[in-house]
């Protein structure tokens, strides 16, 4: 059990260094994808700490996991899809306005314009 | 200055450890009386097998539908913001992988396999995710899933150039789109008859009509989620301009 949390807490860190320390906008976009799937992750893996089987009642398996972090995690995915996607069309139009994807050179075009 | 930038960085990273590490690495024992009311309750109440789909159908469908709406105004978003882009430019960007063959470089981003293959799987997968969207309240599945699915296949579709159908055409998806969110929130409507509050889950035992509900949402919210993300990731790859 602590492998995986050492893991999805390497994937959030990953996450979190591509946000903030690198230029490129799309490897930010990608960074911020990171973080809400070790999020997404770390839910799944704490719902199914106290079952086996899949929150399915087909069978008469007593011990299913926990299906309300998944049905949470469900709502999150959606919302990860909207914020990548709107990100990614914002990011498109900085790099058509100013030709760069690096925030410096995007800051420097942007108060030289103005 | 670059030294300086990389010690906040670092620093940075060490006060989000300190922050998060102590969340991810928790060993609380995780409650388990939600779980073990949903395995006795949750068949009865809803209908639906699969509690997953009874949770975000059933008794959180109030939240699904706030979800459906940001994912449309998030669709809004992306639209309005590419498709103002493209209007100018449509006509000099000649690899564009949405094109046909006669108006784009030879070879851009596209191959004879990828057109092959494309325009064999495509239906296939479609079928697949209507699959997914009408059996998710017996099986792992469900709305928002089969609709990723159905999604996906429509980009399947767009890339295959010797496909004639009109589902992707960018309009007819987005109309599609819009009937289906009308006629969600009109669905929503049939509490109407059951007083017992916006939204909340109507107890009627096992009848038909409970179940039947859960399929219909399912059905109507996988049409929404495929043609919304079918149409943005169709806008995001220039379009397609062939008919």
């Amino acid at each position: 059990m602590i492998i995986e949390r050492v893991l999805i807490f390497l994937i959030f860190i990953t996450g979190f260094i591509g946000l903030i320390g690198v230029k490129n906008i799309i490897k930010k976009i990608i960074g911020l994808s990171l973080l809400n799937s070790s999020i997404v992750l770390l839910f799944i893996l704490e719902a199914s700490r106290i079952g086996d089987h899949a929150p399915i009642l087909v069978g008469q398996e007593k011990n299913i996991v926990d299906p309300v972090p998944q049905a949470l995690m469900l709502t999150a995915i959606v919302i990860g899809v909207c914020v990548t996607s709107l990100s990614l069309a914002m990011a498109v139009r900085l790099y058509k306005t100013t030709g760069s994807l690096d925030i410096t050179i995007i800051k420097e075009r942007i108060e030289n314009e103005s | 200055m670059r030294k300086a930038k990389l010690l906040k960085v670092f620093l940075t990273i060490i006060i989000i450890t300190l922050a998060t590490f102590p969340i991810i690495m928790s060993n609380v024992s995780w409650p388990t009386f939600t779980r073990d009311y949903l395995f006795v309750n949750a068949l009865n109440e809803t209908g639906a097998s699969n509690t997953v789909s009874s949770i975000y159908l059933g008794y959180r469908l109030m939240d699904t539908l706030g979800e459906t709406l940001v994912l449309f105004v998030a669709i809004t978003g992306t639209m309005s913001i590419l498709l103002n882009l493209h209007k100018h430019e449509l006509e000099s960007v000649k690899t564009q992988s949405t094109l046909v063959p006669e108006k784009r470089v030879k070879n851009a981003l596209r191959t004879n396999l990828v057109e092959v293959v494309a325009s064999k799987l495509g239906p296939i997968i479609l079928l697949f995710g209507l699959y997914v969207m009408l059996f998710g309240h017996i099986s792992p599945g469900g709305g928002f899933q089969g609709g990723v699915i159905f999604a996906s296949a429509i980009v399947f579709l767009v890339l295959a150039t010797d496909v004639k159908t009109k589902i992707t055409n960018s309009h007819v998806l987005e109309r599609i789109e819009a009937i289906s969110f009308i006629s969600l929130i009109l669905i929503t409507t049939y509490v109407i008859f059951f007083p017992e509050g916006f939204f909340s889950t109507i107890d009627i035992g096992s009848s038909f009509l409970s179940a039947g509900i859960i399929i219909l949402l399912n059905i109507i919210i996988g049409i929404k989620v495929g043609t919304s993300i079918a149409v943005m990731i169709i806008a995001m790859m220039g379009g397609k301009h062939d008919n």
